[in-house]
């Protein structure tokens, strides 16, 4: 139905100005009458259209009236249809909140890259769809219908070919509607709360904005504003603040058709807009047929873009083009609310700082003025207005004609507000008051001149009153001086007068069951949901051991949430460490988004946990390193043998299909740090455990010799790879490996890299096969060697890398490499210095303290002593010479660390000592030891101690601890 | 008058158009105002189709137009109005242009340099005169600052942060209540500043530190801050503007031919792209690389073509200038620019060809000749 007189007069008009204006009148003149065409369309539909757009107070004014006007029954609203059973969990929340689709990964069909995919609709109090969701929702007998395409296809760039032939598109209806999946976030704010909706992708209602960035440009331009946000209160929210609803209505789908009919000819956007309209019509028309409800006893609300759309399909009465629902992927999507912000929005959408904010407070003005009784859902916290169904007059009659309103709208000059001087007195003394809060100088002389200015302002932009983009304006100029004294300046400060940032908030209804049940769990520290900043909380486990799970709920939440939501500020969580007293910050209340999306994941916190570890080491690129972390990770969070047992199962399958020995460093410390966990806490090493040792044993022996000479096996690699299987040596053996395999694994090995020939030669010397007086003849005579000695250094590198898995070795580096400082020619000895201090520096943990402490054993500790300092090596070489067996005692003076040695002592000498003294007092032990072994030993007579030795002086110095150590000995 | 000036200020050289904008202005104009606030901003933006005048005017200062409008207003105030930028931005200009376009007189300046005494913005004494007839208002030689005071007029205070405090301090009296007593006097001793006084001072941001305001004079000014000119676009049109103004000040006759304005405009655009990512001043050019300075390039180039050229514009003397113009010193400079032809200018000329390659000779010829 068309009423063609109806702007049969406006039409002439724009016709005429077209001619008297534009280059080519006959293509501007064609847009404007189809524009008007579409205006006229869009009011003939019986079906009531209703244009929104988003964020704007206007349209959400404009709802609210008509709502308590005409009642409908139905309201169909451009949202997500899977979404709908969220709608009524808005009303445990404290808005803005955004309702949020996710999914871990696509199924077949879905676009490929790396999950998860986050859909988000962020839904504000200023908002005409929350008007009419709170309308719907509150009243009885009304019936809510989300009519757009499900969130699956917001991933889905595809688009089917469309039933309809498109041959409706002759008449210039072939406009593309506002993307469901809008350009990821933009530059945001600089506050956290702009980064609310983490990576997910915005759907929003009514975006309504010009799709050429010329067209845009053009209008700021023109319009002398700065941003659109400005624009759009100029000239649209202002003038329509007090429009009836005819005039807001086709006002609102003018402009609609206007940025339609002028977009560029992006066929995918075009076509994933017109089937978006198609899929929402035939959702209307198949509601409307089922329930057999009057079109004109319902509503119709979607963005105004989508209100003048012109395909084939739109209308109750439309005929049947074929046009078929697309059905769902099989990709399970998990549905939530998580909280949203003005700012997250803002950046979200790419709407000008502050613009949402400025919405928010307009609308609220504007409710306290008497512009409408707002809609609000029962029991939703936070805001102002009114609950409750709709009351008022009875709806008007149906299908009396709507007069053109569009003529008088474009006509009317604009019309002189009245200036609101209370409103900006009050902003000028607040931000006067926020600035010197913020470390500005500002003075009520300020808030005059801010003032003036804005007025002035005003007036120059032909403007009946200031804007708040004015008062900004005017704000900025006269309170920001060179510099910033703050953390904010003036114009973050006018954002948080003239509204701030709101966070919304999640109530504890809404949330899925694993967050409900981290905040049970967790209300004994007193959080909870509704906290909004960072608690802290403090843990005295000694005193309260009652809190113990809530201290190791905070450990598997600090392990699943990202960033410092969950943050130990004192207290250390690590294998066989455990601290009794914690201090945490805590930011649950404030960081929501992260806990409901773990609700996504599983019910609770554990489960997840667990999902995590399993899914990380049944990952195709898990290597045994992680999967000896996810066994770390199971034994400090979850107490789950069985797990545990399970993830080291996989290390052993994953080390044993390693081809590489990239990770043997990681997986030697990893490892290492197991088993000294299981060694302190239980008598018997795990399955599991003594699978990886023996698998390990084998699995390095066989890669050893390819390691050895393989060019892309580092230093580090081999030297992890040794420490793995001679510091293991024990465990090994004890469950059934055999030495040999090592043996010849060494002795296949022929290294040509200088560090790596060292490297073996050090593994040929613990396993036997080398005499050390050897090890130390052939280094000798690479120094000797001019030809050798500029690769000297790397072979010394090889024994320094050597010290970790053969820390006896210790006294042979100190002396090698004192040799080599002696020796080395400075063009040599000086460009490897600083390639010794790195490595050194990047495995300090490892090998410096052994190195430093043998130097420190053999060297003299005073300056005089210097002087008279001979090398130990030089005067003990004749003694040390094929007295290869000095090794072990070196070895256990090292290992046990005590500093019973003289210098010299590795070659063989034995001398007196407390350690000496006190074997050869109780030779049970030592007797019992050799037994084992199957050493038949004879006691030597231990020699008095050299004297001046710095031991046995300080021992005969301060004799008491020795005596009183006696004493305690049986 | 103009043929008879090196440089016209803006209210001679303008003076057709503003006396025609007068004409039509009927807006409501502040005080003595010459014109009304809309008609200064329409001075000095330009004029567009929308704003329905038979003429049209010319943009004369290129930038974010809510600066116009903020210095406007606050000129409307009770404040004064300082401009801050860096150096290069137009901030003189923006002062000059609205001072023509408010009071019709943009010559009313004091310069700040570290020389400058209270008596420059104030007043002095004509000493012969004094000692002939004693101290009078005949013998005071008002300061531009209080020929402004007197007449309504807007005064101008150029670099303000490089005269010292107590120079600058002596503003504040003036800015706040606005008169200026002569105690050497027994009567008519105080002028008192009329209606439309005001006073638009700049500062260079990067003289910061230097002379630092007082809060007290910062109450007294609203501030203004210039960015640098980043928009290519606009860039072109303030070094098209500009040196036409200077081509038809020279009488010259000379094609500035639009690929070689883009050559230059995409050097600037590199070499501020190279200064930016400097971690040292050794690494970049001492030069600011503003706007200003690629209008003295191009203005060298153009000067050198016409005199000792074949007044022809080409790409080898516009790089010879460039060269000139910015290696101040040597050999740091010298070697940036070394640097930026051989690792930027030589693969964009083997690229796009063009201007690029005499660009490229030009460029090499003048570090050679410096080096």
């Amino acid at each position: 139905m068309t009423a063609p007189d109806r702007f049969g007069a406006l039409r002439d008009q724009l016709r005429e100005a077209a001619a008297a204006f534009a280059d080519a009148p006959d293509g501007v003149s064609g847009i404007l009458s189809d524009m008007v065409d579409d205006v006229d369309h869009a009011l003939s539909e019986p079906l009531e259209i209703f244009p929104v757009c988003h964020h704007s107070p206007s349209s959400a004014l404009a709802m609210a009236r008509r709502l308590r006007e005409k009642r409908p029954d139905v309201v169909y609203l451009e949202l997500c249809e899977d979404m709908a059973p969220l709608l009524t969990e808005l009303r445990n929340c404290r808005l803005p909140v955004a309702l949020q689709a996710f999914a871990g990964k696509m199924a077949e069909g879905g676009p490929g890259g790396a999950g998860p995919y986050s859909v988000v609709a962020p839904i504000t109090e200023a908002s005409a769809e929350y008007q009419a969701i709170a309308y719907a929702l509150d009243t009885p007998g009304v019936e809510l219908v989300l009519v757009d395409r499900p969130v699956d296809t917001v991933f889905t760039s595809e688009v089917p070919a469309a039933g309809a032939s498109g041959g409706e598109a002759a008449d210039g209806g072939s406009g593309a509607g506002p993307a469901a999946a809008t350009a990821a976030p933009e530059a945001g704010g600089t506050e956290e709360d702009a980064a609310l909706h983490g990576d997910a992708v915005g759907v929003e209602i009514g975006d309504l904005r010009p799709r050429f960035a010329e067209l845009e440009a053009h209008l700021l331009h023109h319009g002398k504003v700065r941003h659109w946000s400005e624009w759009w209160d100029q000239y649209v929210e202002q003038p329509l603040a007090d429009a009836d609803y005819a005039t807001y209505r086709q006002v609102m789908v003018l402009i609609g058709s206007l940025f339609r009919r002028l977009q560029p000819a992006d066929a995918a956007r075009v076509a994933r807009d017109e089937d978006r309209e198609r899929h929402m019509w035939t959702r209307i028309r198949e509601h409307l047929g089922a329930t057999g409800t009057d079109p004109e006893r319902a509503v119709y609300v979607c963005g105004a873009f989508h209100a003048a759309s012109r395909v084939a399909e739109v209308g109750t009465a439309a005929p049947d083009t074929g046009f078929e629902v697309r059905p769902r992927t099989e990709t399970e999507w998990l549905y939530g609310l998580i909280p949203s912000s003005h700012s997250a929005i803002e950046a979200q959408f790419g709407l000008a700082p502050g613009s949402v904010s400025i919405a928010s407070a307009t609308w609220e003005k504007r409710v306290s003025a008497g512009g409408a009784v707002p809609f609000r859902l029962k029991g939703q916290k936070g805001g102002r207005g009114r609950s409750g169904g709709a009351r008022g007059k009875a709806a008007p009659a149906a299908g009396s004609p709507v007069p053109d309103k569009l003529s008088g709208f474009l006509a009317q000059p604009p019309a002189r507000g009245v200036l609101d001087e209370e409103e900006l007195l009050g902003w000028c003394v607040d931000i006067v008051r926020l600035a010197r809060r913020n470390g500005y100088a500002a003075s009520t002389a300020d808030a005059i001149a801010v003032y003036e200015t804005s007025v002035l302002l005003a007036g120059m932009r032909d403007r009946s009153r200031p804007t708040p983009y004015d008062f900004q304006d005017a704000a900025v100029t006269c309170i920001e001086k060179d510099t910033v004294p703050g953390r904010r300046d003036v114009r973050r400060l006018c954002e948080i007068l003239l509204g701030g940032d709101r966070v919304g908030e999640v109530g504890y209804d809404a949330m899925p069951p694993l967050a409900r049940d981290v905040f049970d769990r967790l209300a004994p520290l007193g959080i909870s949901p509704s906290k909004r900043g960072v608690q802290r909380v403090l843990i005295d486990l000694r005193a309260d051991p009652h809190l113990e799970p809530c201290s190791r709920l905070l450990w598997r939440l600090r392990r699943l949430l990202p960033g410092g939501t969950v943050r130990p500020i004192m207290g250390a969580l690590e294998l066989g460490e455990r601290s009794t007293q914690e201090s945490w910050d805590v930011s649950l209340g404030r960081d929501q988004r992260g806990v409901i999306e773990l609700g996504y994941e599983g019910v609770s916190v554990e489960q997840v946990l667990e999902l995590r570890l399993r899914r990380a080491v049944a990952d195709p690129r898990a290597t045994a390193a992680t999967a000896l972390a996810a066994v770390e990770d199971s034994l400090l969070y979850l107490d789950a043998p069985r797990l545990t047992e399970e993830l080291g199962a996989r290390a052993v399958e994953l080390l044993a299909a390693e081809r590489t020995v990239d990770d043997a460093p990681e997986v030697l410390r990893r490892f290492r740090r197991l088993l000294a966990h299981y060694r302190a806490v239980r008598p018997e090493l795990p399955r599991w455990c003594a699978s990886f040792v023996t698998e390990g044993y084998a699995h390095y022996c066989t890669l050893l010799p390819t390691a050895f000479t393989d060019e892309d096996a580092g230093i580090r690699q081999v030297a992890a790879m040794l420490g793995f299987l001679f510091t293991l040596e024990n465990v090994a053996l004890s469950l059934g490996c055999d030495r040999t395999q090592l043996e010849l694994a060494v002795k296949q090995a022929h290294p040509r890299d200088p560090a790596k020939v060292a490297l073996g030669w050090a593994a040929r010397t613990q396993l036997g096969l080398m005499p050390r007086a050897e090890l130390r003849a052939r280094s000798a005579e690479l120094l000797d060697n001019p030809l050798v000695v500029p690769a000297f250094p790397k072979y010394l590198s090889g024994f320094v890398q050597a010290l970790s898995p053969i820390p006896s070795l210790a006294p042979f580096v100190v002396e090698v490499m004192s040799d080599a400082f002696a020796r080395l020619p400075d063009p040599v000895l000086l460009p490897w210095l600083p390639t010794l201090i790195t490595a050194l520096r990047e495995h300090a943990a490892e090998l410096v303290p052994v190195l430093v402490r043998e130097a420190g054993r053999t060297f003299p500790g005073t300056l005089p002593a210097l002087d008279a300092w001979v090398p130990p090596w030089t005067s003990a070489a004749g003694a040390g010479v094929g007295a290869g067996a000095g090794v072990g005692t070196s070895g256990l003076g090292t290992a046990l660390g005590i500093d019973g040695g003289t210098p010299g002592l590795d070659g063989g000498a034995f001398a007196g000592g407390p350690v000496a003294d006190l074997l050869a007092a109780h030779p049970a032990a030592t007797d019992g030891v050799a037994a084992l072994l199957g050493v038949e030993g004879t006691w030597a007579v231990p020699g008095p101690p050299p004297p001046g030795t710095a031991a046995a002086a300080l021992v005969t110095r301060h004799p008491e601890a020795a005596t009183a150590a006696a004493t305690l000995l049986p | 008058m103009t043929d008879q000036m090196l440089r016209a200020p803006a209210e001679v050289k303008y003076a057709e158009e503003l006396d025609w904008l007068e004409s039509i202005d009927d807006g409501p104009k502040p005080f003595s105002w010459r014109l009304s606030p809309r008609m200064v901003r329409l001075f000095v933006l330009g004029s567009e189709p929308s704003d329905g005048l038979d003429r049209e005017v010319a943009q004369k200062w290129f930038g974010d137009r809510s600066f116009v409008e903020r210095s406007i207003v606050t000129l409307a105030s009770d404040r004064g109005l300082l401009l801050l930028g860096d150096p290069g931005t137009g901030k003189s200009w923006l002062a000059e242009l609205l001072s023509a376009a408010i009071s019709r007189n943009s010559t009313l300046v004091v310069q700040g340099t570290a020389g400058t005494t209270e008596d420059h913005i104030k007043y002095s004494w004509n000493v012969s005169m004094v000692i002939a007839k004693g101290q009078s208002r005949e013998a005071m030689i008002p300061s531009p600052i209080m020929t402004a005071m007197e007449t309504g007029a807007i005064g101008r205070f150029e670099e303000l942060t490089r005269s010292t405090s107590d120079v600058q301090d002596a503003l504040i009296s003036i800015l706040s209540e606005k008169y200026v007593s002569i105690p050497e006097l027994d009567d008519d001793n105080t002028v008192f500043a009329q209606p439309g006084f005001s006073i638009i001072a700049t500062a260079n941001s990067r003289d910061k530190g230097v002379n630092d305001l007082s809060s007290a004079l910062k109450r007294r000014f609203n501030f203004v801050r210039i960015p640098v000119v980043t928009s290519k676009r606009s860039e072109s049109e303030i070094v098209r503007f500009r040196t036409t103004e200077l081509l038809r000040r020279h009488d010259i006759e000379l094609d500035v031919p639009p690929t070689l304005l883009d050559v230059l405009l995409q050097s600037f655009t590199d070499l501020r792209a190279a200064a930016a990512s400097a971690t040292s001043d050794d690494e970049k050019l001492e030069s600011a690389l503003s706007t200003a300075e690629q209008i003295g390039v191009l203005e060298d180039a153009i000067l050198h073509s016409h005199f000792f050229g074949d007044r022809t514009l080409r790409a080898q003397t516009l790089a010879g200038s460039l060269v000139g113009s910015l290696a101040r010193r040597s050999p740091e400079d010298l070697s940036i620019l070394n640097k930026f032809w051989h690792g930027v200018v030589e693969p964009r000329s083997r690229k796009d060809g063009g201007e690029w390659a005499g660009f490229l000779e030009g460029g090499k010829q003048a570090i050679d000749t410096l080096s």
